[in-house]
């Protein structure tokens, strides 16, 4: 399975899997978006 | 360099489904303060962006007063110590912009942080602003989407504000 892709300035590229595990850790430590 | 009010440092280009951007070169000791516009791109998601400075992930604090188009009702979030800054621009698949000003990134002093309303910026708006408390110098920073979400198209822009 491929992993999300990373931008740095003109490079995409895949992330590593120390990137992707960080990348999920945000999501799951990351609240919903607020509404009033 | 430093000649006229607002000076385009850099403009980059967003990728298709891309998880993050890593604008890089974009702080320098030319200028103290920038504003930084994302549009014309899209958002796989309705979400909003994150913001780092550099590799920091940690000492973000911030707060948002925000509102729907919808009603009248103003509510508020705020976040002490956090890993990044929240809700800087956002949008969906049918419109998203980022607007955000950043206060000495380069300077060896803590980094301010204000935007300009945009949020959620199809259904809400939303106006943070915060401190980096971590007195180092930044010359890049990262958006990134929320919840997974991706970035497609649309051009980033950074401007510095003109120093005495």
């Amino acid at each position: 399975m491929s992993r999300p892709l990373i931008q740095i300035d003109d490079l995409v590229r895949e992330m590593t899997e120390e990137e992707y595990a960080a990348y999920l850790y945000n999501i799951e430590h990351t609240d919903p978006l607020p509404n009033a | 360099m430093n000649g006229i009010g607002l000076w385009l440092v850099k403009s980059q280009t967003v990728g298709t489904g891309v998880s993050s951007v890593n604008v890089t070169s974009a702080f320098t000791a030319d200028f103290d303060n920038y504003r930084i516009h994302w549009n014309n791109g899209t958002l796989s998601a309705q979400t909003s962006l994150e913001f780092k400075l550099g590799a920091s992930t940690s000492t973000y604090n911030y707060k948002m007063l925000y509102g729907s188009y919808a009603n009248a009702t103003v509510a508020g979030s705020g976040k002490e110590n956090q890993a990044k800054f929240e809700w800087c621009g956002g949008g969906d698949s049918n419109f998203a912009v980022m607007d955000v000003t950043v206060f000495q990134p380069f300077l060896t002093k803590y980094t301010g942080i204000c935007t300009n309303g945009f949020y959620n910026p199809n259904v809400e708006m939303g106006i943070m602003s915060g401190v980096h408390k971590t007195a180092t110098s930044y010359s890049d920073f990262t958006l990134t989407p929320s919840g997974g979400a991706t970035m497609t198209g649309g051009t980033i822009y950074v401007y510095g504000y003109r120093n005495v």
